[in-house]
């Protein structure tokens, strides 16, 4: 069954677009039950309501919740500040070093606000997803975070349209963290949260971000097949 | 009274204002600095002397003050080290928050690993003070700091046991590499990106080459075939970074770190790289100064001032970076940014010195007019 969502995460789900098999995950989870995570570009944001780990850990906990027997190993490797081509470097000496099954792969708004050149952006992306399919690791990206304020910025919505270009055009699963966060921050707007802060506002968006991609993963690995029997539960509600 | 220029403190400088542009990622200039030439970068540099001018401090065999007063000495300069990171660290905060106040845009507040600052400030407030967390291009004080700390033993080692020093160093060095030992941030989970347990080598060998006698000796006398074993190699890094040419990180044998081209854990082909670049470029300096002796002067007052310049570069890369953003960097931008910038540095390191020599000039004139004879009444 594919992990579910809260129900205050459950408006955001909409934006979840592009969605492609996960085939090494498959593979390792067939042969082991056992899948090793990779994150790179992780959350900065401190997971409150835990006493440690940071929002890919939820992601992992909501994975085991929802596939029973699995084992997910999350290795967190983000490093603040980083382009994505510092990033792209780092991330072929990790595959190296940890072996993972699936990158989870948070890039794009620091190259936005950066001001990287978009086609420098797109060789860096496309280079590494290629090298990462060669090394027969699967990749998800996670697109850029959302705040009211980028809307009206050039550069930032067209590094976000690059991404999804991208995704499409690599076949690769992409979950699109700022349409999510924008469609949860409506449903706040209209009365259907409450978030009083700026920053519950964004640990809400990676607590969603968490169970996206917990669901995105069970998605990628099980198939389409799964679509139809999704139904919202609560793991953990953001808000 | 300054001190003249020298080399060490002419490539500080140099690498002080490498790491001022670099330190504004997506900067146009930041082509021109050697890490886009070099398997290392300025980083590798900036350790390695400070683990050369540790030498100066500890003084030349038979010229040595006791060993209380170099421990205390030391220990005194990773304080002003931890008080200048704290420092720092601060006013990066507030510019962050206050560009985010005055844009209205709280995707500032998350930049460079501030969100935690802001969002769950108890445990992130201690890790500030803990240095176990720390803003992003904010991270290479915090490995100074701890390298000052472990100084005391360095130098202890240096004059009881100098030839243990290194072979010390290695061996922690390996097992930091072997076992892939990190040194964990907190709260916000994740590891140091400089890794203080690997990065000692590199502020070791600065030391241990400074020495006129042992590795530092031999080096000195055998520099011409040293120089002739760089030269292919300081080319072929060259060749690395430019064409990427280093193989398949995925294809080498383990213990794999070993052969990686890891920042963080200063990996063996990176110290080689530029073990061989310090030896092929050392020979250009008698040059530079020939032929642009205005250029080694202000870099070596650079130098002279690290610490002072150093704090404020890292304070205007991040002005930089907020400039960039607001006006959408460009190449004018860019080239404001650095002309400024520069500028900048090179007043803070001037005004230190003027300080120094208005304080003399004073103190002269004091004393001749308590040494002139009274006048008659």
């Amino acid at each position: 069954m594919p992990a579910p969502f809260s129900q205050d995460c459950q408006v955001g789900n909409a934006a979840i677009a592009v969605e492609s098999p996960l085939p090494n995950v498959s593979e390792a989870l067939r042969q082991h039950q056992k899948i090793k995570i990779l994150a790179i570009g992780a959350s900065t944001l401190v997971r409150r309501t835990a006493r440690r780990g940071g929002h890919t850990d939820e992601a992992r906990e909501i994975l085991q919740h929802a596939i029973k027997g699995l084992d997910v190993v999350m290795i967190n490797r983000g490093v603040s500040g980083e382009l994505s081509a510092q990033a792209a470097a780092r991330i072929q000496n990790e595959v190296a070093l940890t072996e993972p099954d699936l990158v989870l792969w948070q890039v794009g708004t620091n190259d936005a606000l950066a001001y990287v050149p978009l086609d420098e952006l797109e060789n860096t992306v496309v280079e590494t997803l290629r090298w990462l399919r060669d090394h027969k690791v699967d990749v998800v990206l996670v697109g850029l975070q959302y705040v009211d304020r980028m809307e009206q910025d050039t550069n930032y919505k067209a590094v976000r349209e690059l991404l999804r270009t991208i995704a499409t055009r690599e076949n690769v699963m992409i979950v699109r963290r700022y349409e999510a966060q924008r469609l949860l921050n409506q449903a706040k707007g209209s009365g259907g949260g409450l978030i009083p802060d700026e920053f519950q506002q964004s640990e809400a968006g990676y607590i969603c971000l968490a169970q996206y991609l917990a669901r995105a993963i069970t998605l990628g690995v099980f198939g389409d097949a799964m679509k139809l029997r999704s139904h919202p539960a609560h793991p953990d509600s953001p808000l | 009274m300054s001190r003249q220029a020298n080399p060490v403190d002419f490539w500080r400088g140099l690498a002080l204002v490498a790491i001022f542009i670099n330190h504004i990622p997506g900067i146009y200039y930041s082509r021109f600095t050697h890490a886009n030439y070099s398997i290392s970068d300025s980083a590798d540099l900036f350790v390695f002397l400070a683990g050369w001018a540790m030498r100066y401090m500890v003084g030349s065999p038979g010229n040595q003050p006791t060993a209380w007063y170099i421990v205390l000495r030391v220990s005194g300069r990773a304080l002003t080290l931890y008080a200048a990171q704290v420092m720092i660290t601060m006013v990066a905060i507030a510019m962050l928050a206050g560009v985010a106040l005055w844009r209205d845009n709280p995707l500032l507040l998350e930049w460079h690993n501030a969100a935690a600052i802001f969002q769950d400030p108890v445990p992130t407030h201690v890790g500030l003070a803990l240095l176990t967390h720390q803003l992003g291009y904010f991270d290479i004080l915090p490995l100074y700091v701890v390298l000052m700390m472990a100084a005391p033993v360095i130098v202890l080692i240096d004059r009881y046991a100098p030839n243990w020093l290194l072979p010390i160093s290695l061996l922690v060095y390996a097992v930091t590499l072997t076992f892939r030992i990190s040194v964990p941030t907190w709260p916000v989970e994740g590891g140091w990106f400089f890794n203080p347990l690997a990065w000692q080598l590199v502020f070791v060998l600065g030391f241990v080459l400074a020495r006129e006698d042992g590795v530092g000796g031999f080096v000195r006398r055998h520099i011409f075939p040293i120089r002739l074993i760089a030269l292919p190699i300081v080319v072929a890094g060259l060749f690395v970074v430019l064409y990427n040419w280093w193989p398949d990180p995925t294809k080498f044998p383990q213990p794999r770190l070993f052969f990686l081209l890891s920042k963080t854990y200063v990996t063996p082909p990176r110290i080689i790289q530029f073990l061989a670049l310090i030896a092929v470029m050392s020979v250009t300096y008698p040059y530079i100064l020939r032929f642009a002796s205005r250029l080694v002067e202000v870099l070596s007052m650079l130098g002279r001032n690290s610490l002072y310049v150093f704090c404020m570069g890292s304070i205007l890369s991040l002005a930089g970076q907020i400039i960039r953003f607001i006006f959408q960097g460009n190449i004018a931008v860019d080239t404001a940014v650095v002309i400024f910038g520069i500028a900048i540095l090179v007043f803070t390191a001037w005004l230190p010195e003027w300080r120094e020599s208005f304080k003399a000039r004073r103190g002269t004139r004091v004393s001749s007019l308590a040494s002139s004879p009274a006048p008659a009444s």
